[in-house]
């Protein structure tokens, strides 16, 4: 914390600043999830923090003149923004069940609690020291803090949806690290990743389906009560 | 040019009285929106002129503070003006008299004298409105010392006249998340203490609901009159501290010529009315809160100013 020593924090400067601001917004995004009530509104914040990262991957292309974001973004805004909530919707619609099932917590002691955990992942990842040619060292942080809050999430939200969403959560999470820490990896290894997302969303809609099928909802507070 | 004494009493006669007016334009906006006429623009200022013509009445065992209440309340609104930069960019010679914890200090007597006034009618109403504003003001407490470390973070001082200096210098200042975030926390909060939806209906009857609007129900004449435009003062208050401080330091006189604090005035007015036409809209579009989920509202709130503080500890905000 040296640049604290004068007592008074300098601008990052207009492009951290900017960069910064869209990582922090997911953030903030990821926060409204977790007070979110209609399943249907976790879903579109799931699509509007897409949204961000695909800003911020195009911000970083164009700025950084690192073209394999260009088709990253185009990835990503196909799968995360359209594709995935719309499959996720669809799912929703079939089951006809709008209300988010219980919570383990209030959402005002939950966004405490989240608060904290990113509070961890900030100062945690404040000892690594990175430098990066791209972005900021804070968005790396951001990113740290992104999937601490999404376990808080899957973990306090007792729905399949919620749970779904935070694990899609954690990989835009995984995204924005990637962008700090290797934003030039070749694109077809961020592909890849984006894959992988596929692959979850396939998972978690048999589960979702598969969930509602045999408990009717879409709660995941009676499931400790199956028991043999 | 003008003597920066005279230009300081200007600061307080400016809030003093465009801050009816603002309501005017707010209620005018929202009536407009919700496809009604609307009253007037100078409604509100009718309105005080006919409470100061009225009678007095106090609730039968209602003591001195009852009465002594509005005009401590009126003192404290008139005061705040003399700390914040309301129409220049240089300090005038009372403005450091305190800083953004003094203003907020001064801003919370005013709101709890009116409180124990309240306590002390007897009425229901009044009772509830006092003890819900005194709850939810100790939860919004946090977020506004949130604001003001990262105001301090940011300066090195805590005073407005300091970060309106800071905000001006650069667009780097603006776009640092540090900023934004505190900027938004901040407005969330006025949002609370000006009792606007989200949190509370403004205007209306609806006695259940009502937090700040409830305290003034047994006060009548011109005590009830000084409490409405202490209250409209508070929210323009405000409304200064948010625009002029934070979101748009500009358009305020650089130096005490006849020309430039005119433009600063009008500038002040023209801004205030357009942040009120946003709270004008906010009001419109959103449904109020049960009361329990108040709390999820100040959360948000503290959520974001914490974050300020975080990016600013890490080096990036």
């Amino acid at each position: 914390m040296g640049h604290l020593a004068q007592g008074i924090a300098e601008p990052p400067g207009s492009y951290a600043g900017l960069t910064t601001v869209l990582a922090v917004l997911m953030l903030v995004i990821e926060f409204g999830m977790l007070q979110a009530t209609l399943l249907r509104a976790q879903v579109r914040l799931y699509a509007a923090q897409s949204v961000v990262i695909s800003v911020l991957a195009v911000v970083v292309a164009a700025t950084r003149h690192v073209p394999g974001l260009y088709g990253l973004a185009a990835f990503s805004v196909a799968l995360k923004v359209v594709a995935v909530p719309l499959v996720m919707l669809r799912l929703l619609r079939r089951t006809n069940q709008e209300i988010a099932g219980s919570r383990a917590l209030g959402v005002a002691s939950m966004v405490l609690l989240a608060v904290a955990v990113a509070a961890f992942g900030f100062f945690a990842s404040a000892r690594f020291r990175l430098a990066s040619p791209v972005l900021p060292a804070t968005a790396l942080a951001v990113a740290v803090a992104i999937v601490l809050v999404s376990f808080v999430l899957m973990i306090m939200r007792r729905d399949v949806v919620s749970q779904a969403v935070g694990f899609f959560v954690l990989e835009n999470g995984v995204s924005l690290a990637s962008l700090v820490v290797a934003a030039s990896l070749p694109l077809i290894l961020e592909v890849a990743f984006l894959f992988d997302l596929l692959v979850a969303v396939v998972v978690f809609g048999v589960l979702i389906r598969l969930h509602h099928l045999r408990s009717e909802t879409l709660s995941t507070s009676q499931l400790t009560e199956l028991r043999g | 040019m003008l003597p920066v004494s005279f230009v300081q009493a200007l600061q307080v006669l400016t809030v003093l009285v465009a801050a009816p007016g603002i309501n005017g334009v707010v209620s005018r906006v929202q009536a407009r929106l919700q496809g009604r006429r609307g009253t007037r623009l100078l409604q509100p200022y009718y309105d005080i002129g006919k409470w100061f013509r009225k009678e007095a009445l106090a609730p039968v065992g209602a003591s001195w503070v009852f009465l002594a209440a509005p005009l401590v309340a009126m003192t404290c609104y008139l005061t705040v003006p003399l700390l914040i930069p309301v129409l220049t960019t240089f300090p005038l010679p009372l403005a450091y008299l305190g800083d953004i914890l003094g203003g907020g200090f001064i801003l919370a007597l005013a709101s709890f004298v009116v409180a124990v006034a309240a306590a002390g009618t007897g009425s229901p109403y009044a009772q509830l409105g006092a003890s819900r504003a005194k709850t939810f003001s100790a939860i919004t407490e946090p977020v506004v010392l949130f604001v003001v470390f990262t105001v301090a973070i940011v300066t090195g001082t805590d005073l407005p006249y300091a970060l309106a200096r800071t905000v001006r210098a650069s667009a780097d200042q603006i776009v640092r998340p540090a900023h934004l975030l505190a900027a938004a926390a901040l407005f969330l909060v006025i949002l609370y203490e000006t009792g606007r939806i989200p949190v509370e209906t403004h205007t209306g009857s609806n006695e259940f609901g009502m937090i700040e609007e409830a305290r003034p129900f047994e006060h009548s004449g011109p005590y009830l009159a000084l409490l409405r435009w202490g209250s409209a003062m508070k929210q323009l208050i405000l409304f200064v501290i948010f625009i002029n401080v934070f979101v748009a330091p500009w358009g305020l006189a650089s130096d005490a010529s006849v020309l430039a604090v005119g433009l600063a005035i009008l500038a002040l007015v023209g801004k205030s009315a357009l942040l009120g036409v946003g709270i004008a809209v906010i009001d419109d579009s959103f449904a109020k809160l049960r009361l329990f989920k108040i709390t999820e509202f100040v959360a948000a709130a503290f959520m974001l100013a914490v974050l300020a503080v975080f990016t600013l500890y890490f080096g990036g905000g």
